[in-house]
């Protein structure tokens, strides 16, 4: 895994394997390869929002730091995943912390070239935001059905 | 596969509750017990995996548990209780020593032999996780006879979390892939957080969806959401087995109170494929 370039990841990531040889290209071109310990944080909050990354390894607890009671992490992301969206969105500063809770491996894209990318080739843009739009989606569903607390004490009997 | 449902001989007359003793007693969360039970009257119980019994306190009252172990000896049983109303508040507080009823087997269990050759995934959220432990267990008899064996279980949070020991045992034993989460960590936490239809995408690389069989057992939302998520996965209805719960109460389908559908949960379930249910998940007056 160590050894191989942001192009081979992206080859093989769910979020962007599908697309054309090209495109994968163009992305690689503003990505780069990092690698977090147990705690390492990939952002933080308040943090200007300045990247955006494919987990293809390892696993990330999203969370926020509540005073007196340390990180509370509000749910994990695994490899084949996607983390940060505040890097699209104006005054893109990070709304929440990612912390690796394992050893993570990450496809690290620079935001201000991705954005420049986007606005040079809009298919390709708009492809990634779909995507990014579903995984939006994948997590509100699951943050809803955390909020109904399913485990909670069933009926009395 | 087979679709129908499976009716059980009760042994003797269906509403007499038989003497049972509480021969072991083991703690599994803040409010929740594992008795194992042994017959007092020579009963020879063929309980099946996902089928349930009611266990009565005498004086009390009387309520619908999943048989949540396998016999380590003819007419033994094992329950996992929580302790939620006044009938299961008593049960928990049971001990070694102490008498109570038992009637059944009832209703239909998990579809083990129809899994032979296949890929099984068992999918649990919070109690759900007892009644599939024992499909598990009767699983690991004849670990031989399955492909890929996925565990899944989603709990409230940590503390929440049953047969913790179990667990990780059969991980590192038996060639089973378990992936747990909860959706409240506490500090010492460092597994996954979130629901437990989002373990399914974590694990399609396991299992050939046209070759499983997925057991769900949980909350009725959260199986709602599971059923969805094996779908988007190819795992065709006909492979989707839950285990309901409703106000079971004869246990052989007279009394009614457990009607869904055209179904008696008591008989006609409490374990039913999805491509049954399907037809009336949107009536929510069931």
């Amino acid at each position: 895994m160590n050894d191989r370039s942001p192009l081979e990841l992206l080859a093989t990531h769910p979020f962007t394997a599908d697309l054309s040889e090209d495109q994968q290209a163009h992305l690689a071109t503003c990505a780069r390869i990092a690698h977090y310990a147990p705690d390492d944080y990939l952002l933080r909050e308040g943090q200007p929002a300045t990247a955006f990354y494919l987990i293809v390894s390892g696993l990330v607890s999203i969370e926020l730091f509540v005073p007196g009671h340390g990180p509370r992490p509000l749910q994990t992301v695994e490899g084949g995943s996607a983390v940060g969206w505040s890097w699209m969105l104006a005054p893109s500063r990070w709304e929440f912390d990612a912390r690796a809770l394992e050893p993570t491996t990450a496809v690290v894209f620079d935001a201000e070239q991705l954005r420049a990318l986007f606005r040079e080739d809009c298919c390709l843009g708009l492809r990634l935001v779909q995507r990014l739009l579903f995984v939006v989606t994948e997590r509100l569903k699951a943050a809803r059905l955390q909020l109904l607390d399913l485990y909670g004490p069933p009926r009395e009997r | 596969m087979d679709h129908r449902a499976l009716t059980t001989q009760v042994t003797g007359s269906p509403f007499v509750p038989l003497p049972f003793l509480v021969i072991g007693r083991r703690r599994e969360t803040r409010d929740t017990v594992t008795l194992r039970l042994r017959s007092l009257c020579d009963a020879t119980l063929h309980a099946q995996p996902g089928q349930f019994m009611m266990l009565s306190v005498y004086g009390i009252g009387e309520v619908p548990i999943s048989i949540s172990g396998l016999p380590r000896r003819p007419g033994e049983l094992e329950h996992t209780i929580r302790a939620v109303g006044s009938v299961t508040r008593h049960l928990v507080a049971l001990h070694r020593g102490d008498h109570i009823g038992v009637r059944g087997p009832f209703g239909t269990g998990w579809p083990l032999e129809a899994a032979y050759g296949q890929d099984v995934l068992l999918i649990a959220g919070g109690l759900g996780l007892a009644p599939l432990r024992s499909a598990l267990v009767a699983i690991l008899r004849e670990r031989w006879r399955y492909r890929q064996v996925v565990v899944l279980y989603g709990a409230r949070s940590p503390a929440d979390l049953l047969y913790r020991r179990d667990l990780s045992g059969w991980q590192q034993r038996a060639k089973i892939t378990v992936y747990v989460t909860v959706d409240h960590p506490d500090p010492s936490w460092r597994g996954q957080v979130g629901v437990v239809p989002n373990l399914i995408r974590q694990v399609t690389a396991l299992f050939e969806p046209t070759n499983t069989v997925a057991m769900i057992c949980g909350p009725e939302i959260m199986m709602r959401f599971t059923v969805r998520e094996l779908q988007k996965h190819g795992i065709p209805d006909e492979r989707i087995f839950l285990s309901l719960e409703r106000n079971m109460q004869c246990g052989i389908g007279l009394c009614g109170h457990c009607q869904f559908g055209p179904f008696f949960l008591c008989k006609d379930g409490p374990v039913l494929p999805y491509s049954r249910l399907a037809p009336y998940r949107d009536i929510r007056e069931l």
